[in-house]
């Protein structure tokens, strides 16, 4: 994977495997959530990753925050931040690192803004629990600079007296993201963080997430399943099916030339206002992660699958430049 | 021709809050719509969260009673049918469909009970032969569901479950809330393009309750656009979507994001004034 | 169920304590029917023998044999808390289900009935119930009173699980299927309150155990029936510690405890394995 120069990648995630151990009644379960992913984000670039539920999307960006808790375990390859050169990936960074890098150097983006906000106390105090620390300075100063950071959040700076129920879904969200911000973070994780919006809400939050991405020159990982949103935001995709990466490259090409038949079906299968033409669903449903088909996991659902897709897991090649994809179809005789 | 679903200035409150400081939240205003017998349609109702799009739903099946105003089934009240002889007319299909069904129970009870209840199913072999045929119309069979619990199916197969089970009563109305909002995005077209089929082929009516317009611009004949318990717009679907009249029509169709909005965001996003606390509820 | 019981074993410490302690307790409640002293009479064996081969657990100064004696008292205090245990879920599992499923004013009325069941202070009520029937007061009678001041807690816990289920889907799924309400709430919400219903009858029985030793301690209850309570009463009666007849109560009171922990433990392992999300892992469904 070739980095474009001053585009040194922040993030390097490489054949990472994450696997759902469970034991109940003594029966020993598998689950291979996440397996065999590797792809780069680079500096000042957001990165999508798309995915239905169960491609393991989720569970991905869990083990590359280091947030994995039993049953779910890394069980190989490695997830590598630029500003944690020592440790491979958060997980195993001792916890006093954690402590120091979260906020100021990597921070999280979540769904339900109402998990991260204390319903009891003010937005002011979640500003000081989270920040201050990283921050420093007078307690008068921080807030001046919490106030400026919501306003450039679109926010005014009376939200800070205001407690999360006063406020409305996308400004509480707009809230945690000025939280996520605040410390100028190197790395913004960002897990569906408007999937629970209205979309007028979402396009606004998203307009916002972008320019402050833009201003601070940091990287995000971004996570939906809406290709819309995909399409319209990230610099650059991966497309995630039943916990494998199967393409990925800049987004206007993906959208522009989607090579794997599952991406192509994904874009060609939403519909657009002002077109009629018929869009067909998949055939098949995801497979069931504790048994994942042999081969490409896409076969049996695949039009394009050949005896090969079967039985040999295909290798994730860059078939144009920048752009990887990993099928038999596309590229001949690349297995893994 | 008769109408088969009315709706007359259908209004519905709340009242929130305690005793001595409650007040009245409308959650639907004068809403009035006609569903013609016999030209079956997909008629869609469009809105976000708070518009009121799901209240309607509950009482156009009779779960909740308008505050004031009328739904009419065939041209009687909704309220004056006895509740049984209503569901067997009128069925439901759910937003989650791995909430539809009891995760503890087997699937194929709700269609059974289904047939026998309100299909006119007198034994179990009439009742299986109705459920089996109910679910080869949504290209399932009863030997793939027969004996299943719901966690052993995919979203997608579930909900085709429950349009399933909703079809085994053979009603004239079908509601579903938001029946493709939890369907991953492959399987999503299927259960759309189903919708599309029953109302082909079987003559059925679907109020389809929605946020997402694309599916709504590519299944629906007519529709209305809700916006805090007011129809904003109404009219044939396509026309609507293509040129929305109101304001919040545009603002809504602007802000889908498709395949083709490809970069809207590259551009730096213009500083729009600050918002307040309170400005939206 | 029997694969839980089969795993529990095999997998929960807690679970196997309980078990034994509880079957210990069982089995001297089932040599009761093997006694070959009736219960009631008094004097049969020489009075005031400390433990010994011929008579293990000693003899009380009424001239019974403490350990025969203690057969027909666990029985007798365990049947009555199942008695109450079972009469008081019944109660809590109509009012719980059906105040929460139907709401409205159904529901006002039963709350208002379960408040102030909970506010009732229990003891005074107990001791009045005695004064005013004396001698008509029986095990079943106090049992059948117990059961109708304890469903509350229980219900109202009840009534919480079932309002989240009322809420559910695929309630609304089982209404649109032509299920009548008793129907709905005895197959599908059923299931959701057993593994509670089963976790609170063992502190149920706990509870009604306490309070049956706690009146016959005291003579409130109908003294000639051999209970726990009533044993360690009699020792009182005749100043057993004082006289240094220490085996009259200590047995009974060591059988009580036993049978308190046994219990609490078996609803602690059971409770854990029950809830219905375990159940749910356990059956492979990842939501």
């Amino acid at each position: 994977m070739s980095a474009a120069p001053g585009r040194a990648p922040v993030l390097q995630v490489r054949d990472l495997q994450a696997h759902f151990r469970t034991r109940y009644f003594g029966v020993d379960r598998e689950v291979r959530a996440v397996d065999g992913v590797g792809f780069d984000v680079r500096r000042n670039e957001i990165y999508g990753l798309a995915g239905e539920s169960s491609s393991g999307k989720t569970t991905l960006v869990k083990t590359i925050a280091g947030l994995l808790k039993p049953p779910l375990e890394m069980v190989g390859g490695s997830a590598r931040f630029s500003f944690l050169p020592e440790w491979d990936a958060v997980g195993r960074a001792p916890p006093e690192v954690v402590r120091r890098i979260r906020w100021r150097h990597l921070s999280y983006i979540m769904q339900g803004s109402m998990n991260v906000l204390n319903p009891l106390r003010r937005i002011r105090h979640s500003f000081r629990d989270f920040a201050w620390r990283h921050i420093g300075g007078g307690k008068r100063e921080f807030d001046a600079r919490a106030a400026a950071h919501l306003e450039r959040v679109r926010l005014d700076p009376s939200v800070l007296s205001a407690y999360p129920h006063e406020l409305s879904g996308g400004m509480r969200q707009r809230v945690t993201i000025a939280l996520a911000t605040i410390c100028k973070p190197d790395f913004i994780i960002a897990d569906e963080p408007t999937t629970a919006l209205d979309v007028v809400v979402q396009k606004d939050v998203l307009g916002m997430i972008r320019s402050i991405q833009r201003e601070m020159e940091s990287s995000i990982l971004f996570i939906t399943h809406d290709m819309g949103v995909h399409a319209a935001l990230t610099d650059r995709l991966g497309i995630m099916y039943a916990g494998r990466l199967v393409e990925d490259g800049e987004t206007p090409e993906i959208f522009g030339r989607p090579l794997h038949p599952y991406t192509r079906h994904l874009i060609a299968s939403l519909p657009r206002i002002g077109d009629v033409e018929q869009r067909e669903g998949l055939e098949g449903t995801p497979p069931n992660l504790a048994m994942p088909p042999p081969g490409c996991r896409f076969h049996p659902r695949c039009p394009l699958a050949m005896p090969l897709c079967a039985t040999t897991v295909p290798a994730m090649v860059e078939t144009l430049p920048g752009h990887r994809v990993a099928c038999h179809a596309v590229n001949p005789g690349a297995a893994a | 021709m008769s109408a088969l679903l009315e709706l007359d200035k259908v209004s519905k409150s709340f009242s929130r809050g305690g005793l001595f400081s409650s007040r009245r939240v409308d959650a639907v205003k004068e809403v009035s719509f006609t569903l013609d017998d016999g030209r079956p349609e997909i008629f869609t109702v469009i809105g976000e969260s708070g518009s009121g799009k799901s209240t309607l739903a509950r009482m156009i099946l009779g779960i909740n009673a308008a505050s004031s105003g009328q739904v009419r089934l065939a041209g009687r009240d909704v309220a004056s049918y006895e509740r049984r002889a209503f569901m067997a007319q009128v069925q439901p299909i759910f937003q989650n469909p791995f909430e539809a069904f009891n995760p503890l129970k087997r699937l194929d009870r709700y269609l059974f009970m289904t047939a026998e209840r309100f299909g006119g199913a007198a034994d179990r072999a009439a009742a299986e032969e109705l459920a089996d045929g109910a679910l080869r119309q949504v290209g399932l069979s009863l030997a793939e569901v027969s004996g299943r619990f719901p966690h052993e199916l995919s979203g997608g197969q579930l909900q085709r479950v429950a349009v399933a089970r909703a079809l085994v009563a053979r009603p004239r109305l079908i509601v579903a809330d938001e029946p493709v909002s939890m369907v991953d995005a492959s399987l999503r077209m299927s259960i759309v393009n189903l919708f599309g089929r029953l109302r082909d082929e079987l003559g059925l009516s679907i109020i389809y309750i929605t946020h997402d317009l694309a599916t709504a611009y590519y299944i629906s004949d007519r529709l209305i656009i809700m916006q805090k318990g007011m129809v904003v717009e109404a009219g044939p679907a396509r026309a609507v979507l293509s040129a929305p009249s109101h304001p919040y029509s545009r603002q809504l169709r602007d802000a889908v994001l498709t395949p083709d909005s490809a970069g809207a965001f590259r551009a730096r996003h213009p500083l729009k004034a600050a918002a307040t606390p309170g400005a939206t509820p | 169920m029997l694969v839980i019981l089969r795993d529990l074993l095999r997998y929960n410490l807690e679970f196997r304590i309980g078990l034994v302690l509880v079957a210990i307790v069982l089995v001297m409640a089932g040599l009761s029917f093997v006694s070959p002293y009736p219960p009631g009479d008094v004097y049969l064996v020489p009075p005031d023998v400390p433990p010994s081969s011929a008579y293990w657990l000693g003899t009380t100064s009424r001239g019974q044999d403490v350990f025969w004696q203690l057969t027909f008292a666990i029985r007798n205090t365990l049947s009555f808390g199942i008695m109450v245990a079972v009469l008081s879920r019944l109660i809590a599992l109509v009012v719980g289900l059906l105040a929460g499923y139907s709401g409205g004013w159904l529901d006002r009325v039963l709350m208002s009935i379960n408040d102030t069941f909970i506010i009732i202070p229990l003891f005074p009520i107990l001791i009045l119930f005695y004064f005013v029937l004396r001698d008509s007061m029986s095990t079943p009678l106090l049992a059948t009173i117990m059961a109708c001041l304890g469903w509350s807690y229980d219900a109202r816990l009840i009534r919480s699980v079932a309002l989240s289920l009322k809420t559910r889907e695929f309630t609304q799924t089982s209404i649109f299927s032509g299920m009548k309400t008793h129907e709905i709430l005895a197959r599908e919400h059923l299931p959701y309150v057993l593994p509670i219903v089963f976790s609170t009858t063992m502190n149920n029985m706990n509870w009604s155990i306490g309070i049956e030793v706690t009146l016959a301690v005291l003579g409130f209850t109908d003294i000639n029936t051999p209970t726990i309570g009533g044993m360690i009463y009699w020792a009182n009666q005749h100043t057993a510690l004082v006289a240094g007849i220490w085996w009259w109560i200590a047995f009974p009171v060591a059988l009580v405890v036993m049978t308190f922990i046994g219990l609490f433990l078996l609803a602690v392992s059971m409770n854990e394995y029950i809830d219905p999300r375990s159940r749910l892992a356990r059956m492979g469904g990842s939501r």
